[in-house]
């Protein structure tokens, strides 16, 4: 019993990690923009799915591949800017949350016209035996997972306090008039804010898309999914939260999957989001955005 | 010379026009002020020249340069810079970070470095709580960082909307004191002010803007002050 809690729990860290990863991108747009980007996983999917496409024509490696994923997430991501959120700058939040929409039913009609097949491998990140920690063991993609959420929350953190570009966006955050009148480009924030948010969920995607081994046109809701509900759970607009939302969905998966079953698992995480957000528990932002 | 020059400006929000066709000239080197009653269209003109609002009809002359319509970062760095209403400072940045971000489109990092220090001395208020919350300063001291923040992008011309609102009436004369300093350093101004008394001290020239039209212009000390003043506060439709 305490040895299947503690197998559990590091199989839920490795996937809380790529979830804290999917968060930090979401917070990252919602917190700046306060707009929700329903298209947030379909950009990551077009990213997972270009590098897919280079791989099967072209037999693209590893580190190729995950900057393929990368680099197609940051293209994506530019474009759901461009094309659904520029426009309602002022506008209705809602207009652009059904135009993100929109554009996600768009990147999966894409992906499936260049890749009719459901199913595609994916080659993985590590084939090899799993880390051994006495009677446990952890997967060598979920430590990667594990190291690139560590990594994405360090990098950030810097991003935005100690350079320029993070001056900008935490001006336009807290006065978005006040930063235009500074001389900040607030539009050009806006589309660098989507790309940087989409660079992490594309490393996200990747190590998800790797650790499966294979890709499927469902990742984009998957992605959105799990980083709405992660998010969500850490407190709308909190990157730390973000995080540790991650990692609680993360473990509370991993734990009901193994006591409850599988089809149970999904349902306990949106349980508890609906006790969490009928309870209007503390840090739940349930205020409404200002 | 005149340094902006505002032509038959129409400002809209929606299908309510609260500038109806607004011209007036600020001159090279001088305090120029706006005043009038409350939504007669003073913080509109100021947002229009600033870009934040985008005029419907009419030409902005900076410079002799058309800068209606511009984003507010390109107005900055042509020269232009506002300390808005209720000076809208980054409450949770430092003190230090409100003045990097007043010198965001500028590249030439020594000499920003050289007027922080010149903000600093001018305002000893700022070096001491540097490394405090914006938010946290008293409502006196946020003018003035909004002031400094203003004046970090090296503006040729400062517009300043209500820079006395809701100060003690010692904060307000420290404001206007430094208005006439900046004045005095070669910053062309031009400013809103509902302390009409205050306003006309400063200022060289004003204008009188009621229901988006300027109504009536001229140099304090004129016969028509007193006329002015009573409209400014009361508006003529209240005659």
């Amino acid at each position: 019993m305490i040895a299947d809690l503690i197998q559990n729990t590091l199989d839920g860290l490795g996937i809380g990690a790529a979830y804290a990863l999917l968060a930090l991108g979401f917070t990252l747009i919602f917190g700046v923009l306060r707009r929700a980007n329903l298209s947030y996983g379909a950009a990551i999917m077009f990213g997972c799915y270009a590098a897919t496409w280079a791989h099967v024509n072209f037999g693209a490696g590893l580190l190729l591949l995950a900057l393929i994923t990368v680099a197609g997430a940051v293209l994506a991501g530019a474009y759901v800017e461009r094309l659904c959120f520029a426009p309602h700058r002022q506008g209705s939040a809602i207009a652009a949350m059904v135009a993100s929409f929109a554009v996600w039913m768009q990147f999966e009609e894409l992906a499936t016209l260049v890749m009719p097949t459901h199913l595609y491998a994916f080659p993985a990140l590590y084939e090899g035996a799993p880390l051994a920690l006495g009677p446990y063991t952890l997967r060598i993609d979920a430590l990667a997972m594990l190291g690139a959420a560590f990594a994405a929350c360090v990098l950030l953190w810097w991003t935005l306090y100690r350079t320029r570009f993070g001056l900008a966006v935490r001006a336009v955050v807290e006065q978005p008039d006040a930063a235009a009148l500074a001389g900040i480009n607030v539009p050009w924030v806006f589309v660098r804010v989507f790309a940087l948010a989409s660079a992490i969920g594309g490393v996200a995607g990747y190590l998800v898309v790797a650790s499966h081994g294979q890709i499927t046109p469902m990742l984009g809701m998957w992605s959105t999914l799990k980083g709405l509900l992660a998010m969500m759970l850490g407190g709308l607009g909190s990157l730390p939260g973000a995080v540790v939302g991650g990692l609680a969905l993360g473990l509370l998966e991993a734990h009901s999957q193994w006591f409850l079953g599988p089809q149970l698992r999904d349902l306990i995480a949106y349980l508890l989001l609906f006790v969490l957000l009928a309870a209007r528990v503390p840090w739940m932002n349930t205020r409404s955005a200002s | 010379m005149s340094l902006l020059q505002i032509q038959d400006v129409v400002t809209a929000y929606g299908k309510i026009e609260a500038l109806k066709g607004a011209s007036l000239e600020v001159a090279q080197g001088s305090i120029t002020c706006l005043l009038g009653p409350n939504g007669a269209g003073k913080t509109t003109l100021m947002m229009t020249v600033a870009g934040i609002l985008k005029p419907r009809k009419g030409s902005i002359l900076f410079a002799g340069e058309d800068i209606a319509g511009r984003a507010p970062h390109d107005i900055v760095t042509r020269g232009v810079a506002l300390v808005p209403e209720n000076r809208l400072v980054f409450p949770g940045m430092t003190v230090l970070e409100n003045l990097q971000a007043g010198a965001y489109q500028r590249n030439d990092g020594k000499a920003v470095a050289g007027d922080l220090e010149k903000m600093f001395t001018r305002f000893p208020r700022l070096k001491e709580r540097a490394a405090q919350q914006a938010g946290t300063l008293s409502g006196g001291e946020q003018q003035m960082l909004a002031v400094a923040r203003a004046l970090m992008s090296r503006p040729k011309l400062l517009l300043m909307d209500e820079p006395s609102l809701g100060l003690a009436p010692l904060v307000v004369e420290e404001i206007f004191r430094i208005i006439a300093e900046l004045h005095k350093d070669g910053v062309s101004i031009f400013f809103v002010e509902q302390n009409a008394h205050m306003a006309l001290k400063v200022a060289q020239h004003f204008y009188l803007i009621e229901q988006g039209r300027i109504s009536f212009s001229g140099t304090p000390g004129a016969l028509a002050e007193d006329e002015v003043i009573r409209r400014a506060y009361l508006g003529s439709a209240q005659q």
